[in-house]
């Protein structure tokens, strides 16, 4: 798994030059006819990307054929040019694990719009309150779930706190104090 | 107590009104406050308020090593009714303040607050957080602000040992001047979010003034 690393940079990642420790998942779902694509980015843990039609499907199959029935966490991320949803996953009977990614472009969104993904929360209990927290602090809208409202933040918060572009509101609770050093 | 203006009744003058005891009893106080507060300073029984990591070293100082109960602090009152003292042992974060607030009004007067660990006193580690409120003086009165994350449990005894101090040192007069109107609950408008006393306030000015210029457009003056 070593030199898949050393090689990426190298080749493409086109699923015919990658070898088999790193596309087991990959190859499994596209013999289900589940399109993805393999991404360099985890230390050492298969990572793939689905796209967001695809995601009940795969992880349908993915727990029942392949044994990851352990949803670790869902969590978002605000990358420079798109909004993902992160699924992380461990099988305890074959003890491994596999991260998949849903990637929705900024630039498909028009603005102020939230990215939207299914929703895992029905099938999957624990994606429920991980799906409101990465709907509260990142922004990505999950279809399907039963009710997705905040659950860090206080229920009337405006905006999205991780975001890159989120300007934090001061007001006398959490402005500089006179004396401070910041 | 009362603080009436009020002039008294002739028929009443020669009973003992609700405002002559309050000049006796801080006439007493003077000779009273020394009992009184010592008896108070050994017996400050805390609230169980612990949010986030400080909560822990709060409970070791109630554990056998570090006993808090030999400084009088026998048990930590779950309701605040029945406690005099809040240590905020914890990060105290925008939706947690309306909580800490309702439960300071609910003690009872006489009431006293340890600000305790760094997120308290001052945000600590939060410093520049859109959650966080920079300090729990920023919402509540406090005593004695105890630094540290988390300060030792010795540091929790030193806080309460500085606040009994504090207690024994203060004047009934001072204290009443300090004890403001208690609204256990604050009753705030759903949709826009301000109190209702503001608005009720809001409404009676606009009401008044809207009466007085029909008043004044009635008698129109040359």
């Amino acid at each position: 798994m070593k030199d898949d690393e050393v090689n990426k940079p190298a080749e493409q990642t086109a699923e015919a030059t990658v070898p088999l420790t790193e596309g087991v998942y990959g190859k499994l779902l596209k013999e289900n006819g589940i399109a993805s694509t393999p991404l360099p980015e985890s230390i050492g843990i298969e990572t793939l990307e689905v796209q967001a039609s695809a995601v009940p499907a795969a992880m349908k199959f993915l727990r029942e054929q392949a044994k990851l029935n352990f949803l670790v966490a869902v969590s978002g991320v605000d990358s420079p040019d798109t909004f993902d949803s992160v699924y992380h996953l461990w099988s305890f009977s074959k003890l491994d694990e596999l991260v998949v990614k849903v990637r929705v472009p900024k630039s498909s969104l028009p603005a102020d719009k939230l990215p939207e993904v299914p929703s895992l929360s029905n099938y999957w209990q624990t994606a429920d309150w991980h799906e409101r927290e990465t709907y509260d602090l990142i922004g990505i809208r999950y279809i399907g779930h039963r009710y997705l409202r905040r659950i860090l933040n206080p229920w009337d918060w405006e905006g999205h706190p991780l975001r890159r572009d989120y300007k934090q509101p001061v007001d006398a609770l959490n402005d500089k104090h006179p004396v401070s050093m910041r | 107590m009362s603080t009436s203006t009020t002039a008294v009744p002739e028929e009443l003058k020669d009973t003992v009104t609700l405002s002559n005891l309050d000049h006796v009893i801080e006439f007493l106080s003077r000779f009273l406050d020394p009992v009184a507060n010592l008896a108070r300073s050994n017996s400050v029984w805390p609230l169980t308020f612990g949010t986030s990591c400080c909560a822990i070293e709060m409970m070791h100082v109630g554990m056998s090593k570090f006993d808090i109960s030999r400084f009088g602090s026998e048990v930590f009152r779950a309701t605040p009714r029945q406690a005099d003292l809040i240590i905020t042992a914890g990060t105290i974060t925008r939706k947690m303040a309306p909580a800490l607030i309702t439960l300071y009004e609910q003690l009872p007067e006489p009431k006293y607050v340890i600000a305790m660990g760094a997120c308290t006193v001052t945000g600590g580690m939060f410093n520049d957080s859109y959650s966080v409120v920079q300090g729990v003086d920023r919402i509540i009165p406090v005593d004695v602000y105890l630094p540290g994350c988390p300060p030792r449990p010795d540091g929790i005894l030193d806080a309460l040992l500085k606040l009994q101090q504090k207690i024994r040192t203060e004047t009934y007069r001072d204290r009443r001047k300090k004890a403001y109107k208690q609204t256990a609950v604050l009753y705030v408008d759903y949709d826009t979010g301000r109190p209702v006393d503001d608005l009720v306030a809001e409404v009676k000015s606009e009401t008044e003034t809207v009466l007085a210029e029909s008043v004044g457009n009635a008698n129109p003056t040359q």
